[in-house]
């Protein structure tokens, strides 16, 4: 037990040394999460923001009010709404230069009155998850609303339809029509007719809070973090190997067992103390309840260790210092890249996120994401917390049989 | 106590150590003295239980080093050949790292780490890191963290390599005092010299073989009184034969070559006359003349036909 607690200190007394390489490991994250917010709208809190094409090929009131809708109060906030064509539309929305294309077709009004189907086509953004889906909602809730105006008004919509265009209603036409409008709307009360465009109480959306792209981002940062630290601390062995005190280990009656457990508890507190920096930024940033920061703390320190002793295990079966680090560096960024820190996992298609998923780093980022967005208190589910205790512990067990089994005589 | 008793160790085909055997007794220095790739480091690292002997017992303090590791190596002490310190952590804290390691704790550590920084002359140094050292100040660290503990057998090998001549008279110092203090010291090396000054007792190894063993004086006996005559130059074939029929007492010859010629005879001095008119009268010329006297050194020539150090 000494001997694990005298060896925690030297190693934190030796990388205190190694100051820069613990702000580059910090530096990375901080760089690519900032980019990220900065290119989300960096709006921080109030959301992600973006542009939603129109091609609005039938050109009438209805179809104006359909555009309309989607430049109203919270979503007006979140989407600029920009009118184009057919052509300029496709060649945005294949760039990744939009959010959304919606193709209102010829004819729509014609058939918003005379009630016969009629379908609005939206192209979304592959690489966007939040804003593609808020404005499938919201376009859905408009149709949903001109359901309900169609059935309300469907009488004087048709009576407004059969007037002769030519001659226009008369006089007479139109003040019975707006009294029987204006009843209609008495009786329902005065929120109707913007109602018919006010998604809120048609269809309520769902009471959590929405998520904003930048959230999503944080835990594959705080990965990302996590990866580099943990994969940068596994060298040691190596080193140690190279200076020749593993080899005065060995040939004295020091416990590698006790030696490994206090590497690791070393590289473990380095490795959540720079993970938790970037999640406490995150936490701040995002207005996170830091209720969750305990229970988020205690998942990286698992995962932490756990990669360390990965990494550190796997390191040690190669033949070179040069190759062992070479190797677990370019591995390090397919991992990073799938595992959800450079894209979130709910950004990839679907079977590249159920891949990232499964690796390690993908699972560890996916469970933290899934619980800070998530508006109830972290659900500590046995199946998750015995995986990550079980890479830790056989990790540290590979990295233990690899030094006694010749890794430290050499 | 050190015993090894018929010490095997191959790298694949290649036998770097072959049957060794010798002991070392407390309060001694026994050396093993050899050319580089001679089998010292390879015997060094099979007694502090780094390498698994092909075959063959090292006991040490009277524990198998194999069968009752962990006893064995918490009486040794091991100064690597190849530096083995932290360079990134203070002197102190190397040696604080190394008496844990060992089993030392609180003020006996304390007090027994500030007994070796005085004594490896780095008191005023002990907060400084090692990677700022000179390679004297570094030997002279890497002796200390192998004797922190006070071990019974101390493992020395070459820790004179790469030392300025200050650090090297302070290191033999430091051996003699371990030896005063009743520990038991194998002592590598490949300079005659040292062996002769530190070890009361050694083996010559070549080849992984031990070649000669004895005490200084028992070795040198065997060397007999005989001097070692080297000429260099320009030889005809059959020149050696003229030599020895001469009639030249002990006379025997170590090297015959076309320019080179090694003689060992008692008082060669008195023979030089004889020697220099038969290779003129063959027709020869001498270029250059080394005698020695009788030393280890020659006596590894005479049994090896090599110089000790190439
Ligand atoms: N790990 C190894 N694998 C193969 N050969 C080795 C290894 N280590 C040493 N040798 C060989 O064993 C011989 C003895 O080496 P060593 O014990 O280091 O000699 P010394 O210490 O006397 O200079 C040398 O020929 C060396 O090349
Ligand atoms: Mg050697």
């Amino acid at each position: 037990m000494d001997f694990i607690v005298a060896t925690f200190r030297k190693d934190l007394t030796r990388w205190r040394e190694d100051a820069h390489a613990l702000i580059i490991w910090l530096a990375i994250p901080f760089l690519i999460g900032g980019l990220i917010t900065a290119m989300a709208g960096g709006s921080g809190g109030s959301g992600p923001s973006g542009t939603l094409l129109i091609d609005d090929r039938d050109d009438t009131l209805i179809s104006g009010f359909v555009a309309g809708a989607f430049a109203q109060d919270q979503i007006g906030d979140m989407l600029t709404v920009q009118n184009v064509g057919a052509e300029e539309g496709k060649q945005l929305i294949d760039a990744g230069e939009a959010s959304g294309l919606l193709t209102i077709p010829e004819g729509f009004q014609d058939a918003f009155i005379n009630d016969t189907p009629v379908v609005l086509t939206l192209k979304t953004n592959p690489a966007q998850t939040i804003l593609p889906g808020i404005i499938e909602n919201v376009t859905e809730v408009l149709l949903d609303a001109g359901f309900y105006l169609q059935a309300l008004f469907g009488e004087e919509i048709a009576a407004i339809q059969g007037v002769d265009d030519e001659a226009g209603p008369s006089n007479a036409f139109v003040s019975s029509m707006s009294v029987q409008v204006n009843d209609k709307m008495q009786a329902l009360g005065p929120a109707l007719f913007p109602l018919a465009f006010d998604i809120e109480i048609v269809e309520p959306p769902p009471a959590e809070p929405r998520p904003d792209i930048g959230l999503l981002f944080l835990p594959g940062i705080v990965m990302m973090a996590l990866l580099f630290s943990s994969q940068g601390l596994s060298a040691d062995f190596w080193k140690e190997r190279e200076t020749g005190t593993l080899r005065r280990l060995v040939s004295s009656p020091g416990l590698l067992n006790q030696f490994v457990f206090g590497k690791a508890l070393a590289a473990t507190l380095v490795i959540a103390g720079i993970s938790g920096i970037t999640l406490a930024v995150g936490f701040l940033y995002h207005g996170i309840a830091w209720s969750k920061f305990l229970p988020s703390m205690l998942w990286l320190i698992f995962a932490g260790a756990g990669f360390f002793a990965w990494f550190a295990a796997l390191q040690m079966l190669f033949p070179t210092q040069k190759a062992a680090n070479l190797l677990s560096t370019i591995f390090l960024f397919p991992l990073m890249m799938m595992g959800g820190s450079f894209f979130p996992l709910a950004a990839l298609p679907d079977w590249l996120a159920s891949v990232g998923r499964m690796s390690p780093n993908g699972f560890v980022v996916d469970k933290l994401t899934d619980e800070l967005v998530s508006a109830n208190a972290w659900s500590f589910d046995i199946r998750s917390w015995t995986i990550v205790a079980a890479i830790m512990l056989s990790g540290l067990l590979l990295c233990s049989w690899r030094l006694k089994s010749g890794f430290a005589r050499r | 106590m050190l015993k090894v008793d018929n010490l095997t160790k191959q790298y694949g085909d290649f036998t770097a150590v072959d049957g060794a055997c010798f002991e070392a007794g407390d309060g001694k220095v026994f050396g093993l003295l050899g050319p580089n790739g001679a089998g010292k480091s390879t015997a060094i690292n099979c007694i502090s239980g780094l390498l698994a002997p092909t075959s063959g017992h090292i006991s040490v303090s009277g524990f198998d080093i194999v069968r009752d590791g962990k006893k064995a190596k918490a009486t040794l002490g091991v100064v690597p050949q190849e530096l083995a310190l932290y360079e990134d952590l203070p002197a102190l804290d190397n040696l604080n790292y190394w008496g844990k390691a060992y089993g030392l704790r609180g003020a006996e550590l304390d007090a027994r780490v500030r007994e070796v920084l005085d004594y490896i002359g780095l008191a005023d140094r002990a907060k400084d890191l090692p990677k700022e050292f000179s390679g004297g100040m570094k030997r002279r660290l890497n002796f200390g963290c192998g004797i922190v503990h006070k071990p019974k057998v101390l493992l020395l090998d070459e820790p004179t390599v790469g030392v300025d001549p200050q650090s090297r008279a302070r290191l033999f110092e430091m051996v003699e005092a371990e030896r005063d203090a009743g520990a038991c010291i194998l002592y590598t090396t490949h300079y005659m010299e040292e062996a002769e000054r530190l070890c009361d007792s050694l083996a010559i190894i070549d080849h992984g073989k031990i070649i000669a063993h004895g005490s200084v004086d028992q070795l040198k006996a065997q060397v007999g009184a005989r001097d070692v005559l080297q000429l260099s130059g320009r030889f005809p074939d059959g020149l050696a034969a003229t030599i020895a029929d001469r009639g030249i007492a002990d006379l025997d010859v170590l090297t015959d070559e076309s320019n080179v010629l090694t003689l060992t005879m008692t008082t060669a001095s008195h023979h030089l006359p004889a020697i220099f008119e038969a290779i003129t009268a063959a027709g020869g010329s001498v270029s250059e003349t080394s005698l020695r006297s009788p030393n280890l050194e020659t006596l590894f020539l005479l049994l090896t036909g090599k110089e000790l150090r190439e």
